[in-house]
């Protein structure tokens, strides 16, 4: 039985890596650009898809793909926010919903159109390999994954706390007007925050590739966990996010594990619902704006 | 004065409109166009049923899948485990879907902007998941059809499509003209108030909370009559049809496209949406996946960066030019 729950806290946790990175973006983009981005997930699906033709045309394995996946949604959320979220930042909700929302739709569909709604699988050297720690099982792959994303997660930290630029985006954050008077760009600043935050979703969805299929909905299974995780975890708060992903992963597994296969959702979704009834703020506290 | 005048050119043109629209089935014979005005008739109710709450007050749902399905369930259910007509269940389903609206809304309403978004879409999945796992009392994933009566105009069953579009005419013109009692009513100012700011509407004494239940209630209710009328048009439910989410996208995208917050919004961008979709799909067939909301997705997002008042806005724009007057800003 403690076997059974610690084989289930790990499994969670090791998932939760990942939600924490598509987490972090999403928590990020609010943070800095106040904008809550729909097509979060979409971009896991696009990093996805890089490492399996990389993988399928050239041999490449994902890992090494990542060094491909990040850089491109890098520039792709420059050019996201430079051409399209720029000119809808304003006072009006309405406009920013949308926008990323049709951006979701249509990024899932191309995909729809372009690569079919086929499941598409990497099978690298590791992906059936496992190290057995007592009784306990740990997939290599989701390992490397893991330990992958919370090393992204601490650069991002180092970044945002030690360098100018990381400063400057905390500073935004925190009061934009009063940024731009000391001399910020706020447009710089905030392409880099989407760059970042989509690099990160690139990276999640290369790092899934060795275990996980590739769909073009693949993206919604995370963007979902993610908002949860950034409601949870107190809207545009980094750490937040993490530790509330990681719980999430641990909640979704222990549901899997003792409520039935498909009651992982309907636990998220407890969770979700839970939070807003009784916290709405977060764990973190805040306002819930 | 003004007013006056305008009503009764208004009223002209709604009658001819009417008109029109009660004849186009006796000039129109083939099935597939009814069926094509039918969908355009459904869809344009339910954007109207969203707009309400969605348009005028900006409260951003994409959960109304939730009371279509609970519409539609409540009055199948009703009809076959006892027998009794859906048109009786489509009210019935109508106070289900605003008795589920009161707990839903007071969940969500404690968020805004995005995160109240991602709140609807949550409870209207979660819904869906309830119906899907809960197989005993509505029969899960495979869902059921519905008995075909033959000609049971009590039962809501009809022979013609040419009925089953008089029925969802009649909708839209319910829903119409309860936007526009509500439009013209302290309700419309207050809801109009907290869609522009819901802090300074609360500071000069809008009852926020109170009007925004009340047309989630009015919302929901409209909605539910749309998941009934569909499911008997169909013949057949299951979780994934009745809570599915692009009845949410669609009640939310007319309603952008035609025009957010205005009476004739909704109808306008159900007719460019439907239209533009029944074209692609005589173009391409229906082969390839993804094409229809590839393109309503690029149709939102022009929108939304270039004209986001909508079809409406662009219309009184072209007419005050045509008339020579700077046009009115809201």
């Amino acid at each position: 039985m403690l076997e059974t729950v610690a084989q289930a806290v790990i499994n969670g946790l090791l998932i939760g890596g990942i939600y924490a990175l598509v987490s972090i973006g999403v928590t990020l983009i609010f943070g800095v650009v106040k904008v809550v981005n729909f097509a979060q997930g979409e971009f896991v699906m696009i990093g996805m898809y890089i490492s399996f033709f990389l993988a399928n045309q050239f041999g490449i394995d994902p890992l090494v793909s990542l060094a491909v996946s990040i850089p491109v949604l890098f520039v792709v959320g420059v050019l996201i926010q430079h051409f399209l979220i720029r000119r809808v930042l304003g006072p009006n909700d309405m406009p920013q919903i949308f926008l990323t929302f049709a951006l979701s739709l249509l990024l899932l569909n191309l995909a729809l159109m372009l690569f079919t709604a086929n499941y598409r699988t990497v099978h690298t050297s590791y992906s059936d390999e496992a190290f057995h720690i007592g009784g306990l099982y740990i997939p290599e792959a989701k390992l490397i994954a893991f330990v992958v994303a919370m090393a992204l997660s601490g650069a991002l930290w180092v970044f945002l706390h030690t360098t100018d630029l990381g400063k400057a985006m905390r500073a935004a954050a925190q009061n934009r007007d009063v940024a731009t008077l000391m001399g910020i760009n706020p447009n710089r600043v905030f392409c880099v925050a989407l760059g970042i935050a989509l690099a990160l979703a690139g990276a999640a969805g290369s790092l899934l590739m060795p275990f996980y299929s590739a769909y073009p909905f693949v993206g919604q299974v995370f963007v979902l966990m993610a908002f949860v995780a950034v409601v949870l975890g107190t809207l545009g708060n980094v750490i937040g996010a993490l530790i509330a992903s990681l719980m999430m992963g641990v909640a979704e597994s222990l549901g899997i594990q003792f409520v039935g296969a498909d009651s992982g959702l309907i636990v998220v979704f407890a969770m979700l619902l839970l939070t807003l009834a009784f916290k709405p703020t977060g764990l973190g506290g805040g306002r819930a704006r | 004065m003004i007013m006056e005048r305008l009503r009764a050119s208004t009223l002209l043109w709604l009658a001819i409109a009417m008109a029109v629209l009660l004849a186009l089935p006796l000039v129109v014979k083939s099935s597939f166009a009814i069926d094509i005005f039918i969908r355009i008739l459904l869809f344009s109710f339910i954007g109207v049923a969203w707009n309400l709450m969605g348009g005028y007050a900006k409260q951003l749902s994409l959960g109304h899948a939730a009371y279509f399905g609970l519409g539609a369930y409540t009055s199948t259910i009703l009809q076959i485990d006892f027998g009794i007509s859906p048109w009786i269940g489509m009210i019935a389903g109508g106070g289900v879907a605003m008795l589920a609206s009161l707990p839903i809304g007071w969940l969500c309403f404690r968020l805004r902007g995005p995160y109240f978004t991602i709140a609807t879409i949550a409870t209207a999945q979660a819904l869906m998941l309830i119906f899907l796992k809960f197989r005993d009392f509505a029969w899960g994933a495979e869902g059921t059809t519905i008995p075909n009566l033959g000609s049971a105009p009590l039962m809501m069953q009809f022979e013609t499509k040419a009925s089953y579009y008089y029925v969802v005419l009649g909708l839209l013109v319910v829903g119409l003209a309860i936007t526009s009692l509500i439009e013209r009513s302290w309700m419309g100012y207050y809801l109009v108030a907290i869609g522009e700011d819901e802090d300074a509407a609360e500071a000069i004494g809008v009852n926020a909370p109170r009007i925004k239940r009340d047309i989630y209630l009015i919302s929901s209710f409209l909605t539910a009559l749309a998941g009934t009328f569909y499911t008997q048009y169909i013949y057949f439910i299951d979780p994934a049809t009745a809570f599915s989410f692009s009845i949410s996208i669609e009640a939310a995208l007319v309603s952008i496209v035609g025009g957010i917050g205005t009476l004739w919004g909704p109808v306008i961008g159900t007719v460019l949406l439907e239209t533009t979709s029944t074209l692609l799909q005589s173009w391409l067939g229906n082969t390839i996946g993804g094409v229809q909301l590839t393109v309503y997705a690029l149709i939102l997002m022009a929108v939304i960066l270039w004209r986001p008042t909508g079809l409406m806005g662009m219309i009184s724009e072209a007419y005050q030019r045509y008339i020579g007057r700077k046009p009115a800003h809201a």
